[in-house]
This record gives C-alpha cells, structure tokens and sequence, in this order.
C-alpha cells in the first residue's frame, strides 16, 4: 500500500465540518492513487460539494487534513489541481478564450503556455473556433465544455469535478466520459460526484459513497464487489414476479423477472427448489452486486 | 507562482476587460470633448470684450464731439468707434441687432436699446459735457491751454480697502471643482468594485477563482485594477480641464501655477480616499448575491460620503471655518476636504500631515476589516449576509 503508487495519491483524512447545528462533515475520508478515477457517491446533502470544497481550500474544516502526496495541501499544491464547482460559472461577458487564458495564468502557467493549452483544449472540445465569442453567446452545452476547459487548461494533476455529467445528452456524456478516462491514462487523477450510478460504474476504478458526513464504502470497485457479501441473483419465472419465501432474500425491482439481493451464503438449493415448485425457471441467474445495490446497501446503513 | 502576481493577474483582468467597454470608452469620451470645449465656450460667450465699443451719432452733431468721445475713452480705459446715422430708424435698427451699444441723439439724449450701461452714460456725458464747455469757453475768447486747464479731468485713484486677489480666487474655485471630481470618481468606481463583487458572486465564477487564490487576493486584485482605471479617468479628465483653461482666455489668473499643484493634490488624495473607500464597497457588496440587492447596500458608503462632500463645499466657502477643519484631519472625509483646505492656504502642515496618517492608517483597518468580511461572504449565496455573520464566518 505504501509503495511508490502511494507518492503520488489525494488522502482526505477524517474530514470533520459543521455549520452552524447542521454537521455537513462527520470524520469522512477516502484515498485516490494517482492515475485513476474515483465516482463519489452520496445523496443529496451528504457532504460531497463540501468536502471536495475543503480540498480547495474553500472551506476551512473543523477537524481533519487533506494530503498530496503526503504533503498537506496549500495553495502552491492547489495550482496543480483543477476544479469544477457545481455551481457552473464563468464571465458571461468575457471572451472564451481570454478567460481561460486568464484562469489558467492564475494557476501559474505563463501567457504562452496558457495559450497554447487554451487553443489545445479548445480543439479538443470542439470549441476552437469559439474562442473569440463571448460565453454569453454560446449555448448550454458548450458553456459545460468550457467550464471543464476551465477547469483543466492548466494540466492539473488532479481533476475534481462536482457532478460533471448533469445537464449532458447522451453524446456529451460520452464524450465527457472518453476525455477522463484518457485524462486518467495520462496520469491525472480524477474525483468526480455523480447520482448517475450506471455511469460511474461505466467509468470509475475506485468509488468513496458518502451519507451523513461519513464515508461509509470505499476502495477499489472490483475489490468492493469481490469482498461484499452480497450476491445480485434474477430469477425469471414465466415473466411474473415471485417473491421466495426464504430468509435473508430482499426484493430490490419488479416487476418482471425478479432480481433479488441475496447473502452470499443463502441456501442457492432450497432457492432452486422453491423457485422450481413455483413455475418454470427460464433464468436464475447468479451475479455480483451492481453499484446501485452496494450503493442502496451502504446508505441504508 | 508569487501571491503577488496572480494580484497583478487579477488586477489587470479588472483593468483591461473595463477599459475595453465601449460604454465606458463612449462615456469618456464625450466627457472629455465637454470638458474641452468649456474654455473655448467661456471666450465664446463673453467675446465682445476686446472689440471696440461702438457708439452711434444721430441728427445735429456737437462740434468736435467725436474726438471728445475718443479723449474720454481713453481716460475711461475703453476702446470705441464711432458711427454715424443719417435716421432716427437706422438708429433703432443698429441698437435692435447690437450693432452699437449707444447712440447719441441730436447731442442731449443718450439711447440704448434695453439695458442702461452706466459706465457708457458716464462716458457720453462727459464727453458732451466737455463739448460744450469747451465751446462756451471759446466764444469767451479763452486760449487752448486757459480752457484746458478747466475741462481737463483731475486724475483720481480708485482703491479698495481689501486687494482682489484673482490667483487666490481661482484656486480654491479650482480645488473645489477637484472635490467634486474626486467625490464623483471616488463614487463611481467604489460602485464599481461593489457592482464587481456582486456580480462574480451572482454569476458563481468565485468559487473558479478561490479555488485558485485566496480571497483577499481576489480583493486587493480587484480594487488595484479599478483603482488604476479610475486614476486614469480622472487623470485624463484633470489634464482635459487644464488643456481647457489654458485655451480659455484667462489674463489675470496663471493656470499653470494653479493647476499643476491641484491635480497632483487631486490624484494623491484620489488614491488615498478611493482606497480607504473601495475596500468598505467590497465588503458591503460581497454580503448581498444579486445586484437588485445592492442598492441598499451601498447606502452604508454613500452615508460616509456624502457628509465629505458638503463639508469640501463648506471649506470652499470659509476653510477656516471649524466644522469643515475638524473633518479634514478625520479619515472618512479628510480626502474631500482637506484638499480644499491646501488650496486655500488655510492648511498647516501638521494638519496635512494627521490628515494622511489618518486616511492611511483608516484604509489599513477597512483593508482587513474588509477583507474578513469578503472572505465570510463571498461562498455565501442565496439572500443577503449579515455584516456580523459575514465576519464570525471567515473565522470558520
């Protein structure tokens, strides 16, 4: 664990905020190895905009440490991450390019740098001949592109970015998912939140899920799934939903074929049998939990 | 990356995306041509001044009255020339459309046409006068010099009790037109460091910006740039207005000696008190999230202000006056009025001296008082932050 991957990581480190009578953050923390992609999972209020807002020093917590590297992180470590915050904006009024120019010059780039990774980004966010309008004048989508060229014109190490994918058609967020991912095999380590959990399924390694200010699942998904001890099992019986009466099953859609949540451990023979007894099995079908169960799981708890 | 350069980064963003405005540009523009044109329009307006008095004659003429009326205007430090008119309509015609001032008719009565000017009646009257006693005298067979030596006018000194001093006059006319300047420029550009804020807040770009640099650097970037801005405008205003006198024909008064002085006073104040104000716009702009909300806001400067500028108008009357000296050595209005009050001489040195200590010290405190309350609101969006909360929250 603390080999060379662990130079190069994010730790946010028992997080602890609150505001007012309200506790946003209750010691939540989690680990990003460099290079891959973390989906940060919660329900709304949960504490997601607020902790990635502590790792920018936009909230000064309570309680807690955010590390690079090992390193606390202070504003010369901040200039290499990149933020999107979920409250878009940018200068309606100012020219596309000159204000990523200008953001990215805040960032520490030099005016040439800045212009050649602004030309560069924009290209590859088809927006190269948009750079001379206004944001005003550009539409919703693009206004998006922009802010995530915003957010990464300056190379940042680490990307963060709070609920990325919302407010995108399907082809934006193809796209949007194609540039992290690519993002990430050049060694950019990426956090994003998202309620979109088929996606961050789709795109993540690593996933933190989030309720009431503690980080109650994280890690490696493939590693979450292997350890968890649930099973996903579908069983179809002539296409009607059937309910086995057999402990430690727990219904979780339907109708049609039933998907169950089952222990691993539950008895698969006595299942069989009575989904036998019930009609004709055409499918039962054992699986890992998908992300949207670990997640129902996790918050349930 | 230096803190200090990502500053000048911000500053110059707020410099350079302003100076580009086309409103901004428009609005200078025909402030600056207004300006200009005040010193050609005084020398317009008041024109007639270095022409010659035209004075008319009509009907039976007094021997040798026209060299009498030439002798007396001399004597009356005047330059006229004469008309004649053959007609009692020509008259009313010339004195109708301006063309004389003054018409003397059949040698006894003196015409204007609506306002009597004193000064000319004097001036016709004597020289009738002098006419005819001269004529009288020779019929009694005086010589030239016997009658001379009656008709010719003792010389008298007009002399007030109190010198008329123009120069002085002028400057503290001048350094009054400064305070308001500087009460208008310190004003709008305190507005805009307010509107500014307000509007990175309504627009959510602040958290794009803190998330790269610290909110006082956001701050002392912002108030740098429109400072800048705002010393440029009243710069270019300043040396319009010279250029203007200079073109208004102003004999009495050396534009030079006064004006030079005064925009340098104007500019150094101009810095100190938009300082020690823009830093007390930022923060009462950063407690409201939409510029609708703003208005109300802004009456907490304004209130500070506005007693500045009536006290600079009062120093412009009587700057020995106490009222108006008390507030000259005071931070919040020393800027307004203690730049009237050196104009007028009336400031001693010590007092110049307290008066900027005082604003600096004043702008240090509002500097950090300000910037506690900005960093307390600017992530607080939705209503309107109280000042208090504004200030426990960026103790959090």
């Amino acid at each position: 664990m603390y080999g060379l991957e662990a130079l190069s990581m994010l730790e946010l480190v028992d997080l602890s905020k609150r505001f007012g009578d309200v506790v946003a953050l209750d010691g939540a923390g989690f680990t990003v190895e460099s290079g891959r992609i973390l989906g940060f999972l919660g329900p709304n209020g949960a504490g997601k905009t607020t902790a990635m807002r502590v790792v920018f020093g936009l909230i000064r917590p309570d309680a807690g440490t955010v590390r690079w590297n090992g390193e606390p992180v202070g504003p010369a470590e901040r200039l290499r991450f990149g933020y999107m915050p979920e409250e878009r904006g940018l200068y309606p009024k100012m020219k596309v390019h000159d204000q990523l120019v200008h953001f990215s010059r805040l960032s520490g780039l030099s005016k040439a740098e800045a212009n050649d990774a602004v030309d560069h980004w924009l290209g590859v966010l088809g927006l190269a001949d948009r750079g001379d309008g206004k944001l005003d004048d550009l539409s919703h989508g693009n206004q998006q592109r922009v802010q995530l060229a915003a957010a990464l014109a300056h190379n940042p190490d680490l990307l963060i970015l709070d609920e990325p994918f919302a407010g995108l058609d399907p082809i934006g967020v193809e796209s949007l998912a194609e540039t992290l991912r690519e993002l990430a095999s050049g060694g950019v380590t990426i956090v994003f939140s998202s309620h979109q959990l088929d996606l961050v399924e789709d795109v993540c390694q690593d996933v933190a899920i989030i309720a009431e200010g503690r980080v109650v699942l994280s890690g490696r998904l493939d590693d979450i799934k292997n350890r968890s001890t649930k099973r996903r099992l579908t069983i179809d019986i002539d296409g009607q939903p059937w309910i086995p009466d057999v402990p430690g099953v727990e219904i979780v859609d339907g109708p049609g074929p039933s998907h169950c949540i089952v222990d691993d451990d539950a008895p698969i023979a006595d299942l069989l049998a009575a989904a036998n007894a019930a009609g004709t099995v055409n499918r039962f079908v054992f699986e890992p939990p998908r992300l949207t169960d670990l997640f129902r799981e996790a918050v349930k708890s | 990356m230096k803190p200090w350069s990502q500053v000048a980064l911000l500053a110059k963003r707020e410099f350079s995306e302003r100076v580009r405005n086309k409103t901004f540009i428009i609005t200078m523009s025909l402030l600056v041509v207004a300006i200009l044109a005040i010193g050609p329009a005084v020398n317009f307006f008041s024109g007639g001044e270095d022409e010659a008095t035209m004075i008319g004659l009509a009907g039976e003429e007094l021997p040798g009255i026209e060299q009498e009326l030439h002798t007396q205007a001399a004597l009356f430090d005047l330059e006229i020339e004469v008309a004649r008119f053959p007609s009692r309509d020509e008259v009313e015609t010339a004195l109708t459309e301006g063309d004389v001032a003054v018409v003397l008719v059949e040698g006894t009565q003196i015409v204007f046409h609506e306002n009597v000017s004193s000064r000319l009646t004097a001036l016709v009257h004597s020289a009738i006068d002098t006419t005819v006693k001269t004529g009288a005298l020779t019929g009694l067979g005086l010589s030239e010099g016997e009658i001379a030596s009656v008709v010719e006018p003792i010389p008298i000194e007009v002399t007030t009790l109190e010198e008329q001093n123009i120069q002085d006059d002028a400057k503290r006319g001048a350094a009054f037109v400064g305070a308001i300047f500087l009460y208008i420029s310190i004003i709008m550009f305190g507005q805009f460091v307010a509107m500014g804020t307000v509007e990175e807040k309504q627009n959510r770009v602040v958290e794009v910006i803190l998330s790269r640099v610290r909110p006082w650097q956001v701050l002392v970037g912002k108030v740098a740039g429109i400072g800048l801005l705002g010393l440029l405008q009243l710069a270019i205003f300043a040396g319009a207005a010279y250029i203007s006198a200079q073109l208004a024909d102003l004999p009495d008064i050396d534009v030079a000696a006064i004006g030079l002085p005064i925009i340098t006073s104007l500019l150094f104040w101009f810095i100190l008190g938009y300082t020690f104000y823009a830093f007390l716009y930022a923060a009462v702009g950063s407690t409201v999230s939409r510029q609708e909300d703003l208005q109300g806001a802004l009456m907490i400067p304004i209130a500070l202000i506005l007693p500045g500028y009536l006290l600079a108008i009062m120093a412009a009357e009587d700057p020995d006056a106490l009222l108006p000296t008390v507030a000259s050595w005071l931070p919040p209005w020393a800027p307004f009025v203690m730049p009237v009050r050196i104009a007028a001489g009336s400031a001693q040195s010590w007092e110049i001296a307290v008066a900027i200590v005082g604003t600096v010290l004043g702008a240090i405190a509002l500097v950090w008082i300000g910037a506690r309350v900005y960093s307390g609101a600017l992530l607080r969006t939705g209503g309107k932050v109280k000042l208090r909360e504004a200030w426990k929250a960026a103790a959090e």
